[in-house]
């Protein structure tokens, strides 16, 4: 296994997806349970890989692969428990975007990365996204949380909207909604009745797993 | 003006260049300055503060300028890269202005070209760069900047509120956010004495609309300069693209702000100074801008004053500088807010970074990195035009050993956000003047850096 996890830290650096998937498959088939390769070689080396960047080590476009790299891994576990019908879910389903009139998407990207990297499924709709497309999506795609991003004072009142329109429709309670970006605060979050806020995205992952904590409870 | 003929040509490009996904144009990006950080041998070099080598900035420019050529810029409206080519580029760059008269009557200013350690006095703009303000307190945070005679032009904060609401952008609400902003910041320069001096517009036109609402009719006129950017990294739309329409047909000054993201598809410190060389590059030719503005941005910090930051403006100011007369500027942009020592050696770190560099104009400051409500006032501008003033004629070497002195006063607080206090506390806000507290904290420190070398003109 300790062959395995280096050599999979070298793809997931390298963005070497095939590569990964290749000798992915061959640890399993060779016995290696699928779940002891997530638990003890995919997420120690994200979250090497998190923290790489964290240092600014390693960069955006880095991320992005290693985010790649990891799905693909993950796929090829998910196939193998599916046959062997053990069942795996992914983390939940989460509708990301950068509210309407704002195109700042920096911060959302880092966000949605990291996301994907935790095994999150992420749909984002990029910048400058009307509250109604939020809602369309997450109401078309069955997403368990719906993830809003602002840097604008003046963009952030459409954060307000979603939840308005959510409420007015009666489906408020079918989604958890979190909210960040630069001049977004715990306390104003708290205000408009969002279900959760972080300052940054290792701690939006945190925030997301418990979102969906309370949402299998609930 | 004869730098604005070509707007047919970049509406062509936008409509007929090469199509391609945006996210492989973010690939595009990351990969080609990869490339040409090989090609040219650009490293950062973590034990200077600055660059002070002629050949390493000419080297930057040449990469910088590869870039421009390479990748063009990308409309992410029309999925298209508009691209030109090196002879069009330099066409652009060789009509484009090397001084600019703005502002009215005797409040007229004139920047000019600078090259590095250049004697000549840089311009100063003093002003909150969209930092927040309630509508109550507007008017006085911007005489507070106004009424600075070392300061030769002013730029607006954001209004938090308006009429009692919180305004959305992109709604109604812009057009009257516009003509509030029109309205109070003249009544501030009135009030300073200073009616004709020229200000940074439209700042609350986070779209298109503010700005097409707040410079027609009585709204802020030619003689102010008026901002469109490029999205990180090299992205343009059409909204920033009706800007520039509109601006060149109604014949008003164009200022272009870019800001290159460290960590992102730049990459590190030499990939954040290529892109920026390569996009004042590019705002020359798609947005005809006479003014060049970057705040290169830290992902974690939101500033533009940590090390690695600050020696990439060395470097793209250098390189842009020395090959070119384009009328460049950089703003201070620092995490610290007022009544803190730490704000004010950042700004002397900026402030001197970029005068040495060969700067035109040196702007700022938007302090607390302009997201905390009311904490900006006009005493950190007044301070960072100071440095600017003390800091032509400086050498690159010397500069480089004052700001290492400088930098260990803020670099470690900077993931600690010394938001300082807001503008109510550190000044008298109805007399519009700064508390002696912060006055005494501005003396102290003013008095620390003559020691360090840099010699205060005033
Ligand atoms: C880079 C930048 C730009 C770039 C954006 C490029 C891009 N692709 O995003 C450009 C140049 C285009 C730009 C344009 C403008 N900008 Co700007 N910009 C910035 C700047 C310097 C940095 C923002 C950034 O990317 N930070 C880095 C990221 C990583 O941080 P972050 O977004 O906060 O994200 C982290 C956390 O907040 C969190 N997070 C983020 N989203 C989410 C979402 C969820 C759900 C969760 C849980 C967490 C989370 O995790 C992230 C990672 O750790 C800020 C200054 C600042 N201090 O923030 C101004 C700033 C946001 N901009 C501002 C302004 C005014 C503008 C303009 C209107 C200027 C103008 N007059 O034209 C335009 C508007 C364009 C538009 N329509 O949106 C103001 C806003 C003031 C206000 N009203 O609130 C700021 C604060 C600066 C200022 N004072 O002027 N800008």
């Amino acid at each position: 296994m300790e062959q395995y996890y280096n050599k999979l830290m070298e793809c997931v650096l390298e963005g070497e997806e095939e590569e990964a998937v290749e000798i992915t498959r061959a640890e399993i088939e060779g016995g290696t349970d699928p779940l002891d390769i997530v638990q003890k070689c995919l997420v120690p080396i994200l979250d090497d890989v998190g923290d790489k960047f964290s240092k600014l080590e390693i960069f955006l476009p880095d991320l992005i692969m290693s985010a790649d790299v990891a799905k693909a891994v993950k796929d090829e576990i998910r196939a193998h428990l599916l046959s062997s019908s053990n069942g795996s879910e992914s983390s939940g389903k989460v509708v990301i975007g950068t509210v309407q009139g704002d195109v700042h998407d920096i911060g959302k990207n880092i966000v949605a990365t990291l996301l994907e990297v935790n095994g999150y499924e992420v749909i984002d709709l990029g910048n400058d996204v009307a509250p109604y497309t939020f809602i369309e999506t997450a109401k078309r795609e069955k997403v368990d949380i719906i993830a809003l991003s602002s840097l604008l004072t003046t963009s952030m009142p459409y954060m307000v909207d979603v939840l308005k329109t959510l409420d007015g429709l009666g489906i408020r309670d079918q989604y958890k909604v979190i909210v960040g970006g630069g001049p977004v605060s715990a306390e104003w979050a708290e205000s408009i009745g969002a279900d959760g806020y972080s300052n940054d995205a290792n701690e939006a992952v945190e925030l997301c797993r418990k979102m969906m904590a309370e949402r299998k409870a609930g | 003006m004869k730098s604005h003929t070509r707007l047919l040509t970049v509406l062509d490009r936008m409509d007929n260049g090469p199509v391609m996904e945006e996210k492989d144009f973010d690939k595009l990006i990351s990969k080609t300055v990869r490339g040409l950080i090989k090609k040219y041998s650009l490293k950062y070099d973590r034990s200077e503060a600055i660059i002070t080598d002629d050949d390493l900035a000419d080297r930057f420019f040449e990469a910088g300028l590869e870039l421009a050529c390479t990748t063009g810029v990308y409309c992410t409206d029309t999925h298209t890269q508009m691209i030109f080519s090196k002879e069009e580029i330099l066409q652009a760059l060789r009509w484009a202005p090397d001084a600019l008269t703005i502002g009215s009557g005797l409040d007229q200013c004139t920047i000019v070209t600078r090259r590095p350690e250049d004697p000549v006095v840089p311009k100063i703009v003093g002003g909150g760069f969209g930092a927040p303000i309630p509508e109550e307190w507007f008017s006085a945070v911007m005489e507070s900047y106004a009424k600075e005679p070392v300061i030769d032009s002013i730029v607006g904060c954001n209004f938090f509120t308006t009429h009692g609401r919180t305004p959305k952008t992109r709604s109604p609400w812009e057009v009257l956010l516009a003509w509030r902003e029109v309205e109070l910041i003249k009544s501030a320069a009135q009030r300073a004495g200073r009616p004709g001096i020229s200000i940074g517009v439209v700042e609350n036109a986070v779209s298109e609309i503010g700005e097409l609402s707040g410079s027609s009719y009585g709204g802020f006129p030619q003689c102010d300069w008026h901002h469109t950017c490029f999205v990180s990294e090299l992205k343009t739309n059409y909204g920033l693209l009706i800007k520039v329409a509109h601006l060149v047909k109604t014949g008003c000054i164009i200022h272009s702000f870019y800001n290159p993201i460290l960590g992102g598809y730049a990459g590190g410190a030499e990939g954040v100074a290529i892109c920026a060389v390569a996009g004042i590059i590019m705002e020359c030719v798609v947005n005809m801008a006479t003014t060049f503005s970057i705040c290169p941005t830290h992902p974690f910090y939101n500033c533009d004053t940590a090390p690695e930051l600050i020696w990439a403006v060395s470097a793209a100011q250098q390189a842009v500088n020395r090959n070119t007369h384009l009328l460049t500027t950089v703003m201070t942009s620092p995490v610290s807010g007022p009544m803190t020592e730490s704000l004010l050696y950042e700004c002397a770190t900026m402030a001197t970074a970029a005068t040495v560099s060969g700067t035109a104009r040196i702007d700022g400051v938007r302090s607390a990195v302009g997201v905390e409500i009311l904490h900006v006032t006009g005493l950190e501008a007044r301070f960072n035009g100071e440095i600017a003033h003390a800091a032509a004629g400086v050498s690159r070497k010397d500069a480089n050993e004052m700001i290492k002195e400088f930098q260990k006063h803020y670099v470690p607080y900077l993931d600690k956000r010394p938001i300082g206090k807001s503008f109510l506390e550190a000044y008298d806000p109805v007399k519009v003047e700064p508390t002696q507290e912060w006055l005494d904290m501005y003396g102290k420190v003013k008095d620390e850096v003559g020691r360090i070398g840099l010699k205060m003109k005033y």
